[in-house]
């Protein structure tokens, strides 16, 4: 959270001067290739975890606790395998197999990243769009509670609230939401409010349309790019925290094979087995890449403002 | 005046908000002081006599009055953990915090600055594709990773390196505030100022570099944007160097929005002392908040809380301002 | 801070400005010490914190580094025959560290001050079992309200520190706390909280000097910052690191270790609820944990496997109660009970994470053990004060992972509490139990006490009310032309440090 980027309402950004107009063509198609790459392989291990994933993520195995990777383990004998390569990764401090827990941790961050993602906009756009379309009152109370909850420190709020709530993947899930849906909401009341003045709204008005029709036809499509944008930003934003929240002890528990679940272990045996944190440290790293590439390229597709 | 008056309202009505969720949140956390405290062989009635001793006997309503009655009166309560006065701890506190988020705001604009000023001046494709890139990374890996890094970095490479602390604690430190890194600047005492930059320089970078991206990745779409107008030409062909155009015109125009749109992100960098403070036990209020959390150290959490609320308040609230002013279409929004 | 830190520190600071570092011992500690009072409030139950307040302040009774005890700042001490009185005898030449003798009132008035209810001591229910205290010289009398065996054994634990009557009434108890003075062997310097404290040797104590001028503790929390201070030499001496990281800088040149088992054990608590109210499930969970594959594997041999909630060093250990890894007797317990593999027995097991060395990992492979004969356990992962506050309200899960320390080693203030259903930390409470533990309360005859609780233990472990797993190694790193000698309560006394 306290590091990925706040979204606010920085249109105009990366905005296509006149003069590097086909370079930031170019630039765009990169990201966007980078970016469905990226999502793609996060997908496909994600779907196909339990095909792809040489071993079971949860089951430890004493007898082979910290083997180095593949290619670097020189010792097959003390470990009693005749195949390296049944554990390319190698394995962490209890022996699970890290390739199968990054796969596997690859399925739950899909799920939180979505789902967080998922329930920060239901929330986010619902409030956002009632506030700017409606404005008086209904715009004062829900701008006021915005303005409470971007007031609070997000680290330390999500780990007073998962303290509250207990560690499952649930509860992980409710807490980023809780916290992030506001960065929905402000976007989205900013952009209503200023769709609300424009002619075809009156338009639609004058035509009979009632309010839910024309926030959901009228209203929302306009800002749609944006909340695409926002939406993979948001998974990303919700993987960090939820390593954020691993680090110190408080996320997803029952053994379940998180990235930050790995990264927190693999810390305290970063001078053993570095292999155990590289790993994840380098899949979280490259996913939340791909997601923001991916969020901005397709603001500038979606975007006709920003394409001119 | 009267804009004055309903602005500071408004902060009073959002710190009463933030007031009031914090003190239900934290009391429907499971754990409390009390059973912290415990020790075997403690009877029920132990528990009741020290839960009666730290007012946590009453309803949570009444509680919250008797609390936010002490509070009128800048009482906000005694520690349950240190045992002293939550203001004092705060008020003693905070300088760490505060001067720790001025040098990481520092850097990051340091940083951001030479690197968007370097891409558009350069104005190639693969610098700055370069420069992209950078910045993505620098974002895309969280502050408390970047301080594990150097932590890490710091043991294999650079063992002079301090990563922990504000100071060496060999030294006695006779300071009149606890201002240490500013108030050895002000009064010259250059040899105390780069011994206290060396302890602070690893914990602020590691805030500073998302920061530095974000601020980067603006700074640099507003220059390419200030670059493509016409007062650019009409200084070009006054033979101006393309470098002197970046540096005066283009940055010049760039800047106001650029800090207005950044300092929001300067509220995220704030909110990551929390974990920084901790792993490099650097003193300041976000370091004493998460053992706050660990104890349960109900009154302290809630004036840290407050405190933090503030900083964001004021943030937020400068940075709609700068917002306006940059952007006179907006002053029809809200 | 130095704002906060009065007189004492004023002239302390003044004097110094650098330190030679042969005379300075620079300690990587892994808790943050809060507050001063050593005998009220959350720190003055957390065992690790015992260290820096055994520093700074003398206990009425000692212990030496193998739990047996010695005098502190009380000289004699006893009770007289039918055990309605005990005497003191308190310490000449002992003073405080701004100069004033220690005397009997100090400790009279300690101890009635930690008997009072208003002052908030946790053991209060203990120390007001003394009262109507009489001065005589050196010697002190007083009433036993209500017997308790183990007084003299509490007064070298928790709480059981002599504070400065005078100097308390002067400068109050916010005073105290930014200005604390003791009678022990260093006083406090500089003290920032979250960051370090400065101890300075305090000249005047009674007992042997302390061999280091001044002495740093800083508050470390995270094993990784402590690793990387001793490894660049920024700190001397650390503890409480990953046993890996134990091994790989103890093998470095430069740097040395230590390990030494400890006053504290790692024990699977079990709630008699659902289905733990089946002896089968309970004894065939207690069967099926290997606890040396564990303490080999897991923890490279740090560790001392039990089956009794006393480790080797405590007054009512015996190697008689054993509990064997036995696989298979679980798969038939459990079968009896119509359980299998492919028919697995269900329950929640919760464990902290990373408060102890691998302690989320051992209940990861207990987890693991178990499914191969049967049970089904799901892990949560809690936080300490929320154990805590389970544990007080009997609300635990069926299986909960958690530390029991015991630095004096009396089987009441392990056995005792533990399983005691009327305790408040019991999570066991059953009467059969109760009825074996109670008596044993007020047993005036110590060896009869001592045999009772081997006797209780022996029923607990053939009924597998409790899952002791193992003691814990306390793992010390420390810099070359040093040396240690290590506490079994889990200490790390910068007295206990000298050079070489």
């Amino acid at each position: 959270m306290s590091s990925v980027e706040s979204f606010s309402l920085e249109k105009g950004r990366g905005g296509g001067g006149t003069g590097l107009e086909r370079s930031t063509e170019r630039i765009t198609l990169l990201r966007m290739v980078f970016g469905c790459a990226a999502i793609g392989a996060l997908l496909a291990a994600a779907l196909f975890a339990p095909w792809i994933a040489p071993h079971d993520p949860t089951l430890d195995d004493l007898f082979l606790i910290n083997m180095p990777p593949a290619w670097l383990n020189d010792d097959l004998a003390y470990f009693g395998i005749e195949n390296a390569w049944a554990y390319p990764l190698g394995t962490d401090s209890l022996g699970r197999d890290v390739a199968s827990r990054l796969i596997y941790g690859a399925r739950l961050a899909m799920i939180v990243g979505v789902s967080v993602a998922c329930l920060a906009a239901l929330a986010g756009v619902i409030l956002g769009a009632l506030a700017g379309f409606y404005g008086g009152w209904i715009d004062n109370v829900i701008s006021r509670i915005v303005d409470v909850w971007l007031s609070f420190p997000p680290v330390l709020l999500s780990i007073i609230l998962v303290a509250m709530l207990g560690t499952t993947l649930t509860s992980v899930i409710i807490v980023v939401a809780v916290i992030d849906w506001t960065r929905f909401a402000r976007v989205v009341r900013a952009d209503v409010l200023q769709q609300r003045s424009r002619d075809y709204i009156d338009a639609a008005r004058i035509a009979g349309g009632s309010d839910l029709s024309i926030l959901i036809r009228e209203v929302l499509p306009n800002v749609l790019p944006l909340l695409v944008t926002l939406f993979f930003f948001e998974i990303g934003i919700a993987i960090t925290v939820e390593t954020i929240l691993s680090f110190v002890s408080l996320s997803v528990s029952s053994g379940a094979a998180t990235w930050g679940d790995m990264i927190a272990e693999g810390r305290r045996v970063i001078n053993e087995a570095w292999w155990v944190m590289a790993f994840p440290v380098g899949a979280l790293v490259i996913t939340i890449l791909g997601l923001n590439a991916m969020g901005d390229a397709l603001r500038f597709y979606l975007d006709p403002v920003l394409r001119k | 005046m009267a804009r004055l008056l309903v602005t500071i309202g408004s902060i009073f009505l959002t710190l009463l908000g933030v007031s009031v969720v914090i003190f239900v949140i934290l009391r429907l956390v499971p754990g409390d002081p009390i059973s912290m405290m415990l020790p075997p062989g403690a009877t029920d009635e132990v528990r009741a006599n020290l839960e009666r001793l730290y007012g946590l006997d009453k309803s949570i309503p009444a509680q919250y009055v008797i609390w936010l009655r002490n509070v009128a009166w800048l009482d906000f309560g005694m520690s349950t953990q240190f045992r002293l006065p939550v203001t004092e701890i705060i008020l003693d506190r905070l300088p760490a915090t505060l001067e720790l988020v001025l040098l990481a705001s520092l850097i990051a604009l340091v940083l951001a600055f030479a690197f968007s000023v370097l891409a558009v001046w350069l104005q190639v494709d693969s610098a700055t594709l370069a420069i992209d890139g950078l910045a993505g990374l620098a974002q895309a890996i969280p502050d408390f990773l970047w301080a594990l890094i150097f932590i890490l970095a710091v043991t294999l490479f650079a063992p002079m390196m301090p990563i922990s602390g504000r100071f060496d604690p060999r030294t006695a430190q006779d300071f009149a505030t606890n201002f240490y890194l500013l108030e050895s600047l002000v009064t010259f005492r250059i040899d105390a100022f780069a011994e206290l930059t060396r302890y602070a320089v690893l914990p602020a970078l590691a805030l500073a570099l998302p920061l530095a991206a974000g601020i980067t990745r603006v700074l640099k779409g507003a220059l390419e944007e200030a670059m493509a107008q016409d007062y650019v030409m009409l200084a070009q062909t006054k033979g101006k160097s393309r470098l002197a155009i970046v540096l005066g015109e283009a940055l010049r125009n760039a800047m106001i929005p650029t800090i207005a749109l950044t300092s929001v992100q300067l509220t995220f960098l704030i909110g990551g002392t929390v974990l920084i403070e901790r792993q490099f036990s650097w003193p300041g209020i976000g370091s004493t908040a998460i053992s706050a959390v660990i104890n349960r150290d109900l009154p302290l959490i809630q004036g840290i809380v407050l405190v933090f609320a503030l900083i964001f308040i004021m943030i937020n609230l400068a940075s709609n301002e700068l917002y306006r002013a940059a952007d006179p279409r907006l002053r029809t929004v809200r | 801070m130095k704002k906060l830190l009065g007189p004492l520190a004023g002239t302390a600071l003044a004097a110094n400005v650098a330190f030679a570092d042969d005379s300075t011992l620079t300690i990587a500690y892994n808790v943050s010490l809060p507050s001063w009072d050593a005998t009220v409030g959350v720190s003055a139950v957390n065992p690790t914190i015992q260290s820096i307040y055994k520093s700074v302040y003398d206990q009425y009774i000692d212990q030496n580094p193998d739990l047996s005890f010695r005098p502190g700042l009380l000289t004699e001490w006893g009770w007289n025959e039918d055990r309605s009185k005990v005497f003191m005898v308190v310490r000449e030449g002992a003073s405080w560290h701004n100069g004033d003798p220690v005397t009997p009132a100090d400790v009279v008035w300690s101890l009635e001050r930690a008997g009072k209810e208003e002052t908030g001591n946790p053991i209060q229910f203990l120390w007001s079992t003394l009262g109507n205290f009489t001065v005589d010289g050196n010697r002190i009398d007083a009433d036993v309200l209500r017997f308790d065996p183990t007084i003299f054994k509490w007064m070298a634990f928790l709480t059981a520190y002599v504070l400065p009557k005078d100097y308390y009434a002067e400068v109050g108890a916010e005073g105290f706390e930014k200005a604390p003075i003791g009678s022990g062997p260093y006083m406090v310097d500089e003290y920032v909280a979250n960051s370090f404290v400065r101890l300075k040797r305090y000249d005047g104590y009674w007992g042997e000097a302390p061999e280091f001028e001044t002495v740093i503790f800083k508050f470390l929390p995270d094993a990784s910052a402590r690793v990387a201070e001793v490894e660049t030499g920024a700190s001397d001496i650390t503890l409480e690191i990953p046993y890996e990281e134990y091994d790989r800088l103890a093998a470095k040149d430069g740097l040395n270790g230590v390990t030494t088992p400890v006053s504290d054990i790692g024990m699977i608590f079990i709630n008699d609820v659902g289905v733990m109210e089946d002896a089968n499930v309970r004894k065939a969970a207690a069967h099926a944990i290997n606890k040396d594959l564990i303490v080999d594997r897991l923890l490279r041999g740090y560790g001392v496997p039990i089956d009794t909630l006393q480790a080797p060093e405590y007054a009512a250990f015996t190697a008689e109660t054993t509990v064997a890894y036995d696989p298979e007797r679980s798969k038939e317990l459990l079968a009896a009970s119509g359980y299998s593999p492919d028919n697995p027995v269900k329950f929640k097991i919760q464990t902290t994470r990373g408060f102890k060395p691998k302690d989320y990992e051992m209940i990861q492979a207990v987890t693991g053990m178990w499914k191969r004969v049967g049970i089904e356990a799901e892990i949560e992962v809690y936080e300490i004060a929320k154990h805590f506050d389970l544990r007080a309200r009997d609300a635990l899960a069926p299986a909960a992972f958690y530390n029991w320390g015991n630095s004096i080693g009396d089987p009441s203030t392990s056995t005792g509490f533990s399983m005691f259903g009327p305790s408040p930390h019991s999570t066991w409470d059953t009467e059969d139990v109760d009825a074996m533990i109670g008596p044993l309360w007020g047993e005036d005859d110590e060896d009869a006490r001592i045999a009772g609780y081997q006797k209780v233990d022996a029923y607990i472990a053939e009924n597998a009310m409790v899952i002791p797993l193992l003691q814990f190694v306390q793992p010390i790193i420390y810099r070359d032309g040093l040396s240690v000698t290590p506490h079994v309560a889990n200490f790390l006394l910068p007295q206990n440090v000298s050079s070489n």
